[in-house]
């Protein structure tokens, strides 16, 4: 149960605030009418405690100069669980002994509505868009409880075009109480499109701690499946992947198709489906049938561990030239098929505090010395696979007294590449819609891989 | 946050409400309305145009009806006489042909926060109850609850009760759980909402239609139903299988506290379930949501406890990355510590130690502080380590080490030998005083071992006029007299010119005490000296108490998933332990910082509170008056020292209470009437040296208990004590008198 939602800019502001419970404090109305009974000293002075509680928040997280010690922060016995994005706090607010997941998750969820509606969640956009966000509050929380959460059910509340109450025809109001009284609560019926298209995007973010010695300490890759559908009418939906299990389930009939397809299967460690995803089907034959929600949602989740594909390799090299002077040199080395091209390649090599100046040498891309970043950024636009790159720089140090050794934070790296490390192929999307007369084949289907580094290091 | 000019503002929105070509032009009419909200989130009291604000609910726009009612729900406690003429529109929308506007209608009814509110509402809920939109439903069936909480504590209504428990079996599912929350809140005082075998099954079967929200709630409720027989109860748990593999972190966690609970007879369904769980809590502990990620973790170190060995293997997964934030690196390392094994306790030691040199002091000093913990199963390696990192010479590093050494030769003495040979040089590095009390501990119990002990004391003792921490000369002394008795010789002059310096010179009352007491110690001759100090050195016994056997699951089952975790065992039990006595509606005390700084009296306190007996000294001055107002404002600045909560019985008389504090010197600034409720006194009093006691008294009818908090100027423990001694002993006897 969340007592209350705020949301904070950078400094400290309150964009917002909702408060569904009476146990939390803000809304001075409430304190007020509990306290007219008692003396106007007792009163005031309680009143400014009370409020304390929400802008003890500001004082004690936003402004607080260490660093964030937990997400989840107690003050006056009051817990606030924050989440930041850009520079926007939110922070629900409870008194009760509730449990910290869902409460995150809830969170989450509110933010990937705010960016449905109004995309990037910045400053700029909540203020522009704060009525909006008090209509949503009042949809998704009643009373502190959540409510109904899913985009597409909750565009047939709130249109951002509210004058629609007296001419909102028979049918539109019917279509309100069948859609808010169907039994599947991720789709509304009638839904109708002229062209039936469906897109399924593979994203996939690769992470990896690398000793310097060039040994894997630790990779995975953390994958979503997100499909964005429109269908008409109540189609059934089937997905199938190189999944090693279900391969190897079928493979038993031909040997000709395991020998083929068996090196490409993968392992999956473990995977979540969304809501609409029948499990008791996914249990017993492992297939994955379901009724999607109308525009975009997320179908699964999923983790592998085993066998990845490791798009880069970094290679560094540090050497200390006296107390002054310090020489790096870094190669990294594209490890795919020639013909895909690798994005947004960015390394970051960390310099020591007390640099003086940096000179860089480097094949490709730019290299720069950013000084409050105390990092050298080498950005390459693209490159293709099987190639290799290399960078060096000498880095002058000023002499200090400081006896306390350069740490040697890891090198990092951020890039973007059109395959899924993971090894996931999308085998089949198989659609049936029995009322409606569109077949599977004339759905438009529109398959994408994008792999992204997510903490990517390389130790040095 | 009032800001300037605010009244202006005020007066220009009221004029533009009130200006009809605005009101004509549905737009600008918009504006001027959203102008109003945005002023009061932002903290702006604009009760004034309650008014104008009430007119404009009367629309077609749906979006101003939702402003105007926010607007409403927030100042209608502030202005009843004029909320009611907006219940009007309110009932006519409630049964508005289109759905949206009933349901919105009705919820902002049931927000209205006023006295009196009830009779108009209770025919639209029933109404609602009944109504054939779900989204009507939903909204009437949380009213219940919203109305009950408005009520207070009167009768809980039966028929609608009934009502309630016969919508469970609604075909919308946010109505089903709603129905759930609704009768849980009202039937608070009876225990809750009552879970027999139907409802039970029933709820079981429309899981899968639920939400993520939806299923976590019910998966809570269900912990309450208990099993007739072993065959249902694992039937239930076959049903409810495939939620350990949600999507949704938040139900996996309230399924495995389920299967948990209701397996608390089976261990091995238990250790079973814990196994099958173990990749979806890997899952969100890799996830790139931090904050689940920091949830999951907890949880994760919560199952340690009990199943040590449970995630041996994948220990990589919680190495640290360079760029996560502070609170999951800390949460990891504790993890890392935890499930060290003789197979990966290598490669766990050098990712710590690599961890020791980080940036951030605070994140190596947990490092630190691991690699301690370690050493208790794995000795040499660790101590090997330690003292490896002594060589760099840093201040913040050496000084938890230091302090890491002292825990672990309580532990395990075979590294006595080992500590010793590394300490010498230490002392260069150590400026903080829990690093200092840590070296000088360690000289003086193990200082027969070191060579230069007494060498290194005796900088210790030349400087002590400079030292800042009382508890660093406290501890100095100890350690000193320590060493004498086993290095006589080198000590005694030291010892001499520190007594001198501890009585002649010393301000500090407790370390002037303690050298009173070795002074007077020493006088009744060596042997007792020896009988008091020549406490063991280590005792290895300690190592069984400090590092508790497996516990078992059912220990914590029922604070899994809950903030315990999150917060940990003892803070949770300080927080909810404030929440408890508070009780309820009154949001009176002032506890917060208290709160927030956890023990303020730290056990060493303690400890040195009960060894100086001089305390009597303790005086309070006659006639000390205090304004109100510079009350108020020293009341405000300090945070609350101390907490108590005293048993008392029936009304309070407030003039006899204040003859009675008068006797003993505590002034009363201001005090409630005699039978309000909650009752409140403040009171204030001086000591010899001083010291301000500012205190609270709070009195809540239903808790038959007076609870106090007092607020010090100055932070003497000991002076509080006897002041707290003062004040029961006063309000004890009043108390008396009257049952």
């Amino acid at each position: 149960m969340i007592g209350g939602l705020f949301i904070y800019n950078h400094k400290g502001e309150v964009l917002i605030s909702r408060v569904y419970r009476d146990d939390i404090g803000r809304s001075w109305a409430a304190d007020s009418a509990i306290f007219t009974s008692s003396g106007p000293f007792l009163g005031e002075e309680v009143n400014a405690n009370r409020r304390n509680a929400v802008d003890a928040f500001r004082v004690n997280v936003i402004h607080a100069r260490q660093q964030v010690r937990s997400p989840v922060t107690n003050i006056a016995r009051t817990s606030f669980f924050h989440v930041k994005r850009s520079n926007i706090w939110l922070a629900a607010v409870t008194k009760q002994n509730v449990n910290a997941a869902m409460v995150f998750e809830f969170l989450y969820k509110m933010c990937d509505v705010m960016a449905a509606y109004f995309g990037k969640i910045s400053e700029e956009n909540i203020k522009n868009n704060f009525v909006l966000i008090y209509e949503l509050l009042d949809e998704i929380l009643d009373f502190g409880y959540p409510q109904n959460s899913e985009t597409g059910a909750l565009k047939t509340f709130i249109t951002q075009q509210g004058i629609k109450s007296q001419h909102q025809t028979k049918e539109e109001q019917s279509q309100i109480t069948s859609q808010v009284t169907g039994q599947i609560g991720w789709r509304r019926e009638g839904i109708k499109y002229r062209r039936n298209e469906l897109f399924l995007d593979v994203l996939e973010s690769v992470n990896l701690l690398m000793s310097p010695q060039g040994q894997v300490l630790s990779a995975h890759v953390s994958g979503r499946v997100v499909m964005k559908s429109y269908l008409s009418g109540m189609p059934e939906c089937k997905f199938g992947m190189n999944d090693k299990i279900v391969i190897e389930k079928q493979g038993k009939g031909t040997a000709d198709e395991t020998s083929k397809s068996g090196k490409q299967s993968i392992a999956i460690d473990d995977c979540t489906f969304h809501q609409c995803v029948r499990l008791s089907k996914f249990d017993s034959e492992r297939s994955i049938s379901f009724i999607p929600p109308d525009g975009e949602f997320e179908l699964m989740r999923y983790r592998t561990t085993k066998d990845i594909i490791l798009p880069f390799r970094v290679i560094p090299l540090v050497r200390e030239v006296g107390r002054t002077k310090l020489e790096v040199k870094v190669v990294i080395k594209s490890n795919f098929k020639p013909s895909l091209l690798a994005q947004k390649i960015e390394v970051r090599i960390p310099t020591p505090l007390n640099t003086s100046g940096v000179q860089v040498i480097c094949m490709k891309g730019k290299a720069k010395y950013k000084a409050s970043e105390n990092a050298i950024v080498w950005k390459i636009k693209r490159m293709a696979g099987m190639k290799e790159s290399q960078i060096s720089a000498e880095i002058e140090l000023l002499p200090t007294n400081d006896k306390k050794k350069w740490a040697r934070p890891p090198i990092s790296m951020n890039f973007e590449v059109p395959f899924a490390p993971s090894g996931l192929k999308v085998r089949y999307l198989k659609v049936f819609e029995p009322k409606l007369n569109y077949s599977d084949h004339d759905v438009i289907k529109w398959v994408r891989y994008i792999g992204r580094s997510g903490i990517y290091e390389t130790r040095c | 946050m009032p800001y300037l000019g605010s009244e202006d503002v005020v007066k220009e929105l009221k004029k533009a409400l009130c200006n009809p070509h605005i009101q004509a032009d549905r737009l600008r009419y918009r504006n001027v309305i959203q102008r109003v909200i945005r002023h009061m989130t932002q903290g702006l009291d604009m009760s004034s145009v309650f008014m104008e604000m009430v007119k404009a609910s009367a629309t077609v726009d749906i979006v101003q009806k939702k402003l105007v009612y926010l607007y409403m729900c927030t100042y209608a406690p502030l202005k009843p006489d004029l909320a009611l003429l907006a219940i009007n529109t309110l009932c006519k929308d409630c049964s508005d042909p289109n759905p949206m506007v009933r349901g919105l209608a009705l919820r902002s009814m049931c927000s209205l926060r006023m006295p009196g509110v009830q009779e108009y509402i209770q025919q639209p809920i029933l109404n609602g109850l009944r109504d054939k939109a779900s989204y009507v439903r939903r909204v009437a069936v949380l009213g219940c609850a919203k109305m009950h909480n408005l009520h207070g504590d009167s009768e809980v209504d039966g028929a609608l009760v009934n009502e309630l428990y016969s919508l469970l079996r609604d075909q919308d599912p946010i109505v089903v759980v709603n129905c759930l929350r609704s009768l849980e809140e009202i039937l608070k005082q009876e225990g809750g909402v009552v879970i027999n075998k139907p409802i039970a099954h029933h709820l079981l079967n429309r899981m899968s239609k639920l939400d993520q929200w939806g299923q976590a709630e019910v998966l809570n409720f269900l912990l309450r139903y208990q099993p007739r027989s072993e065959e249902e109860l694992f039937d239930i748990l076959n049903l409810l299988d495939s939620f350990l593999k949600s999507s949704s972190p938040g139900v996996v966690m309230g399924a495995t506290k389920l299967f948990l609970i209701l397996a608390k007879k089976f261990p091995h369904v238990q250790t079973d379930v814990l196994v099958r769980v173990k990749g979806p809590l890997l899952a969100a502990c890799s996830s790139e949501s931090r904050e689940l990620c920091f949830a999951a973790l907890c949880h994760v170190r919560q199952i340690l406890h009990s199943l040590p060995g449970h995630f041996s293997s994948h220990y990589k997964k919680f190495f640290c990355s360079y760029s996560e934030p502070h609170y999951i690196k800390l949460q990891k390392v504790e993890v890392l510590c935890e499930l060290v094994n003789d197979e990966n306790v290598q490669q766990v030691l050098e990712e710590l130690r690599g961890y020791c040199t980080d940036v951030s002091a605070d994140f190596a000093q947990a490092a630190i502080f691991a690699i301690g913990g370690i050493a208790r199963t794995y000795t040499d390696q660790c101590v090997q380590i330690l003292t490896e990192l002594l060589g760099l010479q840093q201040e913040h590093i050496t000084t938890v080490v230091v302090q890491t050494f002292r825990d672990l030769v309580w532990l395990c003495p075979q590294c006595i030998e080992a500590v010793c040979q590394a300490l010498p040089g230490c002392e260069e590095n150590i400026q903080d005083s829990e690093g200092k009390q840590a070296l000088i501990w360690l000289l003086g119990v193990h200082g027969e071992r070191i060579p230069n002990a007494p060498y290194i004391l005796e900088d210790f003792v030349e400087n002590v006029k400079s030292e800042t921490f009382p508890a660093v000369k406290m501890e100095l002394l100890t350690a000193l007299l320590r060493l004498f008795l086993s290095r006589p010789a080198e000590c005694q002059d030291m010892l001499g010119r520190l007594l001198y310096y501890c009585i002649e010179e010393e301000k500090d009352m407790a370390v002037r005490d303690r050298g009173l007491f070795y002074y007077r110690l020493l006088l009744v001759g060596i042997d007792e000296v020896k009988r008091i100090l020549c406490s063991p050195k280590s005792d290895p016994s300690l190592g069984l108490l400090e590092d508790p056997a497996e516990r078992p699951v059912n220990s914590w089952a029922s604070d899994f998933n809950t903030l315990v975790p999150v917060y940990g065992k003892a803070r949770w039990a300080t927080i909810s332990k404030c929440v408890g006595a508070e009780h309820g509606g009154s949001e009176l005390s002032h506890t917060a910082p208290f709160a927030i700084s956890g023990h303020l009296i730290s056990e060493e306190n303690k400890e040195r509170v009960q060894e100086t007996p001089d305390s009597e000294a303790f005086m309070l001055v006659p006639n000390c008056q205090l304004t109100a107002e510079y009350f108020e404002k020293t009341w405000l600045s300090l945070e609350v020292a101390h907490q108590q909560v005293l048993p008392w019985q029936g009304e309070v008389h407030p003039d006899t209470l204040q003859m009675a504090l008068q006797v003993v010197n505590i002034q009363t600034i201001a005090m409630s009437r005699a039978g309000s409720q909650p009752w409140k006194a403040y009171l204030s009093a001086q000591d010899d040296t001083g010291c301000l006691f500012l205190t609270e008294l709070l009195l809540e009818a239903e808790n038959s208990e007076m609870q106090i908090s007092v607020k010090q100027t100055e932070a003497k423990t000991e002076k509080l004590n006897s002041f707290m001694s003062v004040l029961e002993t006063v309000i004890g006897t009043i108390g008396d008198i009257k049952s």
